[in-house]
């Protein structure tokens, strides 16, 4: 499965992980993950949060409760996600050569939406004043497993259609037109729902790290840490793959198995976090730009361990803005994630000489 | 000269109301200072005048060539006290009905004008404004409006609805099932050409403040007489249930309106002056999260107000907000963890279900005393919820169920109605 073509071919920049990268990328990651668990919309001191961390007393009872069952899990699945999105970005756009890829490019988000939709939106609430307790109506575990469901349709067919397909181009287009479909089965459902599920709907497409818990944890890590183990065990045929399909073929990789994979892996990342977490945007899109732009390299070698640690610091920082500390209220994470992102991609279009030299080969 | 002219007409109605045999009371005599404005300029003398009509007409019109502009045609009003949004005014043979904020966001109220049929529709409104009351048909599209249609006896002038599958109202039901009832969908999906078929008077339906997912632009679009309920926008439990005179305006249904109004009222005043002065107010929070976001009723919102009618003290009462608040779960948590009431849950079954759901429901201590509460005692086989169809027009009896959660010995005969305990 795993090409050796580095000896032999002399594929890659001179430029591999230097350990002082890693350890930046670390300490930015770590750092973030302390600031996620120090604010939330209660106010805890910083050395109470190290002091309960270290398995001490608080000052009051809920604030072990509110950082053991609370904010860890909330970051974690940030952490989760962000690295997920941003490892399944990156290798949309190399699968396909397009700086605008995203996770979602093969319909994986659509065929979840797809799926969330029906439940949300097929379940009655009886009237204007159902209003609030529809929402209340699922528990998150529904929402969750309805997306896998989703997802995990698209995917299959994908990667049915994986299997046959010569041209990749020909793929981008497919996975192009599920989405399609699954979009407009979300559209007419909507169409023909109260408004108030609609309403109910659109919250979950705001994207939330905050709904899922420990149980939740043990089904998405497993499958998240997989996905990242296979994204990390095709960085050599993403390189190739950089260079043209053709080109490629001619170094000896078997592309439509490379391709399997990274399909695979791609839509494993960013199925599950659109499950758990809601279709979260951009972060799968800028990240890999960063990366790129930050060591100026195309080497996968560096830009997939770059965006994974870069997109989990950036879902944590991400998820501290959105819930406002020192307020009670939550802004939804999809907002706060274009913020983020379109600086970003604007970023990238301006410095598009060195976006044409990564995708150019 | 037109106030002595009105008073005639009252004393001349009130003579005939005493004069028949069998003369029933009117709860609404009509005086005249209630009707704002009498634009009689033919006295009634001159040719065998029609008598002014002793009762608003429930039924049928003024017959061809019997309208006197001079006849106040609704002898029987209704007076609003407690709906915050609604406004009607009398003219003789038509009412002014308007919403200050129809649907959330709204720019403008909305105006209705409702002419007694059988006399000259006002000049100056435009025709989708205008309905000719009594209406003889009409379709609802939430199931809101169904218990007043109930009590008012009209329901057999219901001739559709948006969906039966979550009613609760058992004769709504036997309609539905005996296929007298067309159902025409939901917000822009609504099957228009159904609502044409039927030609109903009016389509009665609400505003999300979404327009483009809502029903209204699209019906209003066809050309159909639309008319916008906005209950649910009222904070308060009594002036919810004041709008069943909104709807009984429609019908001239005045009287019934009053009368179920006036019931509701002083029941509801009286079981709020038990718990008035009371000491102990258990603490009281709602809801479930979503997503990590809870979405908690306002300080000044519907439910708060319920809470705090009832003798609770609504953790959320500083918020001076009156719809719901996003909150993040961990402040909720924070600020509910110790509360003794949790209430109002949505759809849920068993403390174990929730447990699984989410473990951290089980670190509330209303959840580890068992006092968890849910409106989820009348359901249709369908999963119809009647808390939302008539617990709208009858808050008393919602107030009396958490009158007997919170505070059990003030309340020692009452069986809860719309109220389970989560078990």
């Amino acid at each position: 499965m795993i090409m050796n073509l580095d000896e032999e071919l002399n594929l890659l920049p001179h430029l591999g992980v230097r350990w002082w990268v890693l350890l930046l990328l670390g300490t930015a990651l770590t750092l973030a993950f302390a600031l996620s668990l120090t604010f939330g919309s209660v106010r805890i001191p910083p050395q109470q949060v190290f002091h309960i961390l270290l398995g001490g007393e608080g000052e009051k009872a809920s604030w072990s409760d509110i950082l053991f069952k609370f904010r860890l899990p909330k970051a974690m699945t940030a952490m989760l996600a962000g690295a997920a999105l941003s490892a399944a970005g990156l290798q949309m756009q190399t699968l396909f050569r397009n700086p605008l890829a995203d996770p979602f490019v093969l319909g994986v988000s659509s065929g979840a939406s797809l799926g969330v939709s029906v439940v949300i939106l097929g379940m009655g609430t009886g009237g204007a004043l159902g209003f609030i307790s529809g929402m209340n109506a699922l528990g998150d575990l529904t929402v969750a497993a309805a997306a896998s469901a989703g997802a995990g349709l698209v995917l299959g067919m994908v990667l049915m259609l994986s299997r046959r397909v010569q041209n990749t181009l020909t793929l981008l287009v497919m996975g192009l037109m599920f989405g399609y479909l699954a979009s407009a089965v979300v559209s007419l459902l909507i169409y023909i729902s109260r408004p108030e599920q609609v309403q109910v709907f659109s919250l979950w497409a705001a994207g939330s790290f905050g709904g899922v818990t420990w149980s939740q944890l043990r089904v998405f890590g497993p499958i998240t840490a997989l996905g990242l183990l296979m994204a990390l065990g095709m960085i050599k045929p993403l390189n190739a793959l950089l260079l043209g399909d053709d080109y490629a073929r001619s170094l000896g990789l078997n592309v439509r198995r490379a391709r399997f994979w990274i399909i695979l892996s791609a839509s494993l990342l960013a199925g599950a976090s659109t499950a758990f977490c809601g279709p979260i945007w951009f972060i799968g899109v800028a990240v890999p730009h960063v990366a790129r732009s930050l060591f100026n390299t195309a080497d996968h070698r560096v830009l997939l361990p770059t965006s994974i640690l870069l997109g989990a610091a950036l879902a944590l920082i991400a998820d501290v803005i959105a819930q406002l500390p020192g307020s009670q209220r939550v802004l939804p994470l999809n907002v706060v994630m274009s913020l983020f992102g379109v600086p970003v991609i604007l970023w990238v279009i301006v410095r598009q000489q060195q976006l044409r030299q990564s995708f150019a080969g | 000269m037109l106030r002595g002219l009105s008073l005639l007409i009252v004393i001349l109605s009130l003579t005939l109301a005493a004069c028949s045999p069998a003369a029933t009371p009117t709860p609404t005599v009509p005086s005249p200072t209630a009707a704002p404005t009498v634009t009689a300029t033919v006295a009634p003398t001159s040719t065998p005048a029609p008598a002014a009509p002793e009762h608003n007409l429930t039924e049928g019109c003024v017959p061809e060539g019997q309208y006197d502009p001079s006849i106040d045609y609704f002898p029987e009003k209704v007076t609003l006290t407690h709906a915050e949004n609604l406004t009607v005014e009398y003219h003789n043979h038509y009412k002014v009905v308007t919403i200050a904020i129809p649907w959330p966001g709204a720019a403008e109220s909305l105006t209705y004008v409702l002419v007694q049929c059988g006399t000259p529709r006002p000049e100056g409104f435009r025709e989708e404004q205008i309905i000719d009351v009594p209406i003889d048909s009409l379709i609802t599209m939430s199931t809101t409006y169904l218990p007043f249609l109930d009590a008012f006896g009209v329901l057999d002038r219901l001739v559709g609805l948006d969906d039966a599958t979550f009613v609760h109202n058992p004769t709504v039901l036997q309609m539905a099932a005996e296929g007298k009832l067309a159902t025409i969908g939901y917000g822009a999906g609504v099957n228009v050409e159904q609502v044409l078929e039927l030609a109903p008077d009016i389509v009665m339906t609400y505003g999300s403040g979404m327009l483009e997912y809502d029903a209204h632009p699209v019906l209003l679009q066809a050309g159909q007489k639309v008319v916008i309920n906005a209950e649910w926008l009222d904070t308060t439990p009594l002036g919810r249930a004041e709008w069943g005179k909104f709807i009984a305006l429609f019908f001239n249904e005045e009287v019934e309106a009053e009368a179920l109004f006036n019931q509701t009222l002083k029941r509801y005043e009286e079981l709020k002056a038990l718990t008035a002065n009371i000491s102990g107010r258990p603490t009281v929070f709602s809801g479930l999260p979503y997503q990590g976001t809870w979405y908690v009723p306002g300080g000044r919102s519907f439910a708060a107000t319920f809470f705090r009618d009832a003798g609770a003290e609504y953790l959320w009462s500083d918020d001076d907000s009156t719809g719901s608040v996003p909150l993040s779960f961990e402040a909720v948590f924070e600020r509910a963890r110790e509360a003794d009431f949790w209430l109002n849950l949505g759809f849920v079954s068993t403390l174990e279900a929730m447990k699984e759901s989410d473990v951290r429901y089980a670190d509330f201590k209303a959840f580890q005393t068992g006092n968890v509460w849910n409106y989820d005692a009348r359901m249709s086989p369908n999963g119809g919820n009647d808390y939302f169809e008539s617990a709208v027009a009858y808050p008393e009896v919602v107030l009396a169920d958490l009158i007997k959660i919170f505070h059990p010995d003030l309340l020692p005969d009452h069986e809860l109605v719309y109220y389970r305990q989560v078990k």
